[in-house]
């Protein structure tokens, strides 16, 4: 009895045993339905928004409802298990789940691939742009195929063609641009990025590929919204200079071996390729005796910049109609300027534009790129006159956990305390903030504290959440929408985090 | 038939007929008779007996208001008879806030607001259930919805005190935020240092 008990355990054992090995090879061999993930830009006349794309057994996909809230104004939704009726303007959309046949009022559209649904999202492939939207806004769409942008209503995309050249001791690039470009050049993680402006780009290759030994390739990327040139050095140590001609349309950049001298040159302060004046003269073979450009060093620690609310989250509204998020969006790009003008900090913004992030996703964006210092931005009523500044730090709901500087720090910490290991930090940064605002004339500035702050906790990062006021259904937003008032508060922002990164503003 | 048969025919029966009148009588609670209570009239039959004076001794409720120039909060006192239950007693301190400051100061709930559901943990959670008129009363910000949310929090502390911590519910949901920016993620522990000293 004993032993059959024995062999039928044994048996089990084994038996289980199998099972968990084919589950194994069944999820490792299980073809991925959802390949990999990346953006889609839409550039519209006077704005650009950022909507994540997803590669479904090889097809592009776009979020429904994302695109058309992009496009115009939903008048309804009707979801059923496999269905969805929405109303659009004056048109009524019918889909199906694994169907390819689109249905706009009467007429019957079929897809290139079934629409699908992923994550809870009616998703539609890309040629959705090109066969559907057209019906629905009437307007003309600019879509390349197999690109992940698209221009809408009246945008009229530049382009350019790249040619190189080699060089004694190095490489040249010359783009001639069919529009006038300006240049804004940083270097990451060893490669040069030259931004390219606020000009709509449709390039006509997305990217090239040398054999040389100083270039190993160009690509264009405009992922995050913002058209920029991606250079990758075929090797370490190189100069990069770059330089606009011909009024901005012609840009030329050297990539040259530094000069066998023993003496390694200064490096000279980044100059922006802008600074070149329109119209001046390509650099002539003498190049070499300036400083370098953008030398390729170390990459410039992050700022993250955050609008508190954007998309339909439009935050508090003043008693002249102002809203919150409109407000802080103004704000944020003139902390940028103020930022990007002292050269020690590469920005990041969580939000690509007047789009709906969540808490996580914007706590994300800053982790990822690794925030030396994280910034909200919010209007609310701080009661008093206006303007008023006050700065926050992040309240943790309960015990928070120890500072770098206590006893014990976990190993692991969990994602919502992650801010709370910073917050000495964190107080350090918001007291020096706070004394350079009420250095401003006119403006009062409260002493810091601490608040729960949502957007505050996951971040890795000091991190401050700068409120101005008084911005409420009482008030008017005159004060704070006052250009030199945000100049100001700017300049005092970009002041102290340069001094902070070192040498003073 | 044996006398140990007719005994088991018997006791079949028995059992039988017991079961017949058990499921006559559950079918006529299930199908004809009315609840004797619905959710809703025992919640208002709360509100009211919180409500009335007499359900204990006299003594003073202190409840904190937003004062937003200040970013403080400032007590205020309220003669109260106490309800026996410390739920009750969450409801009665919620209620009173409600109802707003005597003095020109914030209001961290809409007078319209309706406390849906409170309920108490061993631990000393309160789970505070409130409609979504809770909102009507706040203007969106770090500094009102902080100020909202520690005048709940401080003031049912304060006056039961065998609340430790407030986790507030919005319409029976758990939300993220208030109106975008104070987190309501976890359950809040008081914060004295807010409360204004002096006069």
């Amino acid at each position: 009895m004993l032993s059959l008990t024995k062999s039928l355990q044994s048996s089990w054992r084994k038996l289980l045993l199998s099972l968990a090995l084919l589950g194994g090879l069944a999820l490792l061999l299980w073809p991925a339905r959802t390949l990999r993930s990346d953006n889609f830009v839409f550039y519209f006349p006077n704005s650009r928004h950022v909507v994540p794309l997803e590669v479904i057994e090889n097809t592009k996909y776009l979020p429904l409802l994302q695109v058309l809230n992009l496009v115009g104004r939903l008048n309804g939704l009707q979801e059923k298990r496999n269905t969805l009726k929405v109303g659009f303007g004056s048109a009524q959309i019918q889909l199906r789940a694994d169907d390819p046949k689109i249905r706009v009022d009467k007429k019957m559209t079929t897809l290139s691939a079934p629409i699908r649904i992923s994550n809870g999202k009616w998703m539609v492939p890309v040629d959705f742009l090109t066969m559907v939207l057209p019906m629905l806004t009437g307007q003309g769409a600019e879509y390349q195929a197999g690109m992940n942008r698209i221009f809408l209503g009246d945008v009229k995309p530049g382009s350019f063609t790249l040619r190189m050249e080699p060089l004694n001791s190095g490489a040249r690039l010359t783009f001639q641009f069919t529009d006038k470009v300006t240049v804004r050049t940083a270097s990451v993680n060893g490669k040069w990025v030259m931004f390219l402006g606020d000009h709509p780009i449709e390039p006509l290759e997305q990217s090239f590929h040398f054999h040389n030994p100083y270039i190993a390739d160009v690509r264009f990327d405009d992922q995050d919204g913002l058209p920029k040139l991606i250079i990758t050095p075929s090797a370490g140590g190189l100069n990069f200079y770059p330089v606009l001609a011909e009024g901005g349309k012609v840009l030329r950049a050297e990539v040259l071996k530094p000069p066998p001298s023993p003496q390694t040159p200064a490096p000279s302060t980044q100059t922006p390729a802008t600074a070149a004046a329109p119209g001046a003269p390509a650099p002539a073979s003498g190049v070499t005796k300036e400083g370098p450009a953008t030398p390729p060093g170390p990459p410039l620690p992050v700022v993250a910049l955050d609008a508190g609310h954007g998309g339909d989250d439009t935050g508090a509204r003043s008693r002249d109609g102002v809203t919150e998020k409109d407000l802080v969006a103004q704000l944020v790009a003139r902390v940028r300027q103020a930022l990007l003008a002292t050269q020690k900090y590469r920005i990041v913004l969580t939000r690509p534009g007047d789009v709906n992030a969540t808490f996580e996703q914007r706590a994300v964006a800053a982790n990822v790129a690794a925030a030396a210092y994280f910034l909200t931005f919010h209007a609310g009523d701080l009661g008093g006159g206006s303007p008023r500044v006050a700065v926050y730090t992040y309240q943790p709901p309960g015990q928070s956990l120890p500072s770098p500087g206590g006893e014990a720090r976990p190993i692991f910490v969990p994602w919502n305390q992650v801010q709370e290991t910073h917050l000495e930090q964190s107080r350090q940064l918001a007291q020096t903030l706070q004394q350079q605002f009420a250095i401003i004339a006119g403006v009062t500035a409260d002493m810091p504290t601490a608040a729960p702050v949502r957007t505050l906790r996951s971040v890795n990062a000091p991190a401050v959440a700068i409120e101005i006021g008084s911005f409420s259904p009482d008030n008017d937003a005159g004060p704070l929408t006052d250009p030199s008032f945000q100049l100001h508060l700017s300049a005092v922002v970009a002041e102290v985090l340069a001094a902070l990164q070192g040498g003073g503003a | 038939m044996s006398l140990r048969a007719k005994l088991l025919w018997i006791a079949l029966l028995v059992v039988f007929a017991g079961g017949l009148f058990y499921l006559r009588s559950l079918g006529r609670r299930i199908f004809f008779e009315p609840p004797l209570h619905s959710d809703e009239s025992a919640k208002a039959r709360l509100s009211a007996a919180v409500l009335q004076p007499g359900a204990g001794p006299n003594e003073t409720a202190v409840l904190f208001f937003p004062a937003l120039g200040a970013r403080k909060l400032v007590a205020e006192s309220r003669p109260v008879k106490w309800a026996p239950g410390a739920a009750d007693r969450v409801r009665q301190v919620l209620l009173a806030l409600a109802e707003g400051p005597h003095q020109h100061l914030g209001h961290p709930l809409a007078a319209s607001t309706d406390v849906r559901a409170v309920f108490l943990t061993l631990e000393g959670t309160a789970y505070v259930d409130l409609s979504g008129d809770l909102l009507s009363g706040i203007s969106p910000g770090i500094e009102t919805e902080s100020l909202a949310v520690y005048s709940i929090v401080n003031s049912i502390t304060t006056n039961i005190p065998s609340v430790k911590r407030v986790k507030i519910l919005i319409q029976g949901q758990e939300v993220d935020t208030l109106e975008g920016h104070a987190d309501l993620t976890d359950s809040i522990v008081p914060d004295p240092t807010l409360i204004q000293s002096g006069p």
